[in-house]
């Protein structure tokens, strides 16, 4: 007898509502409160990156640069990737496989147009942006969103996507990992 | 020539036979090549992006190809096309290209570079399709084709900036090339004879096939970029 349970509609539906509810890029390069610290630091930690410093971007053409930047660390995007496959493995033990595919695209979608929208308007304030830029901002965002659905359809309501998305729903955006540096926007 | 205009899905289904299969073909040959494309190509591209700048500009292009099947789909479903047909694995045989699994970034920026230009011209076919709802999907889509090939531009602006770079990416090209002009079908393409009888779509693959070529010329004559010779190329 399969163990493979049907998706929960109302965990979907419910991180849908958080997604749409969310202020996306809209306090970009504003002075970091202790709420984004902490969500910062909670992020880091699960992680496994302790005793960073909290960086802060400045306006658009900084945030860009950062991202550019040749010492960046890997170890930063290769343990968000190694948990995320980690815990699709989980989510695809729990739910049908082509369900759960269909769920996580057609999510990532909708949060994709979504996002894409919020910072392009949050550039246009801004200004400075490049074009691509705004690509770049819609494609960390959806990623999130996307990490977390993982996150939660694996069981695993405790992963490092949860202060991750906090960030992004405060109208942050985590650039990464810069040596000794969590840099946010 | 037959002269049809079918505004909405519901109209679609008073359409003549073959005109309804016509349509079904080049949906379910759309959402399929959209997915495949997102999974062999545009997702492995993420972890060979260099920077998390790259990383996140390609997660975006690979949300946007999912999305484009995601949309055709949806409008399979709505003209009654069972999910499975729409989904690779099931039947229709993937594009050669789609054979080759993703090595290097300067793949992946070669493939935006060339195989998306001829996306684009497929999307572009569509622009006065005769079934309006397809005509619409078309033109949602073609902003992001769009933004996909300059993606591949602006890679290939880096990349040759120095010689190994430069020989990296002409190496790349020299790979994918010889397989996308068969991108457009066969010649005396039966499919394309219908699609054109009904306006769904406007040229012959042959037409397609050598605007293409010479399209792709020019964009990788722009990097210093040359195209390899291909036996069945125009």
């Amino acid at each position: 007898m399969s163990r493979v349970a049907t998706l929960p509609g109302a965990q979907l539906e419910a991180l849908r509502i958080e997604v749409r509810a969310a202020s996306w890029f809209a306090a970009l390069g504003e002075p970091l409160t202790e709420g984004d610290r902490s969500d910062a630091v909670a992020y880091a930690a699960a992680l496994a990156f302790d005793s960073l410093e909290i960086g802060l971007a400045r306006d658009w053409p900084d945030a860009e640069r950062l991202l550019k930047a040749p010492d960046w660390t890997p170890a930063w995007w290769d343990r968000e990737e190694a948990l995320r496959r980690t815990l699709l493995a989980q989510a695809e033990a729990r739910y049908p496989e082509r369900a759960l595919w269909s769920a996580l695209t057609e999510l990532t979608t909708e949060a994709g147009d979504l996002v894409h929208g919020k910072a392009a308007t949050a550039a246009a304030r801004m200004g400075k942006a490049a074009a691509a830029s705004i690509h770049v901002a819609a494609g960390a965002a959806s990623q999130a969103v996307y990490q977390l659905a993982v996150a939660r359809l694996a069981g695993q309501p405790a992963s490092p996507f949860e202060s991750k998305f906090r960030l992004y729903a405060a109208g942050r955006w985590p650039l990464g990992i810069l040596g000794s540096r969590l840099v946010l926007f | 020539m037959t002269d049809i205009v079918v505004k909405t899905v519901e109209e679609l289904k008073d359409a003549p036979e073959e005109y309804r299969e016509a349509v079904s073909k080049l949906v379910i040959s759309h959402a399929i090549n959209e997915l495949y494309g997102a999974q062999v190509f545009d997702e492995p591209a993420i972890a060979y992006a260099p920077t998390p700048y790259a990383k996140w500009l390609t997660c975006r292009v690979a949300m946007e190809e999912y999305g484009h099947h995601v949309r055709f789909k949806q409008l399979g479903t709505q003209i009654g096309i069972a999910e499975e047909r729409m989904v690779p694995g099931t039947g229709k045989k993937p594009l050669s290209i789609f054979e080759f699994p993703l090595k290097t970034w300067e793949e992946f920026v070669a493939i935006k570079l060339l195989a998306d230009l001829a996306e684009i011209l497929q999307v572009e076919d569509l622009l006065h399709c005769t079934f309006h709802p397809l005509r619409n999907l078309a033109r949602a889509t073609m902003p992001e084709e769009r933004f996909h090939a300059q993606f591949g531009e602006d890679f290939s602006a880096e990349l040759v900036k120095t010689p190994d770079g430069k020989a990296r990416l002409q190496a790349a090209v020299n790979e994918y090339w010889p397989y996308l002009p068969s991108f457009f079908g066969g010649s005396k393409s039966r499919n394309n004879e219908i699609f054109r009888k009904w306006k769904i779509k406007q040229r012959t693959n042959d037409e397609m096939r050598q605007d293409f070529v010479t399209r792709a010329t020019e964009v990788a004559s722009k990097y210093g970029l040359t195209l390899p010779e291909i036996r069945q190329a125009a």
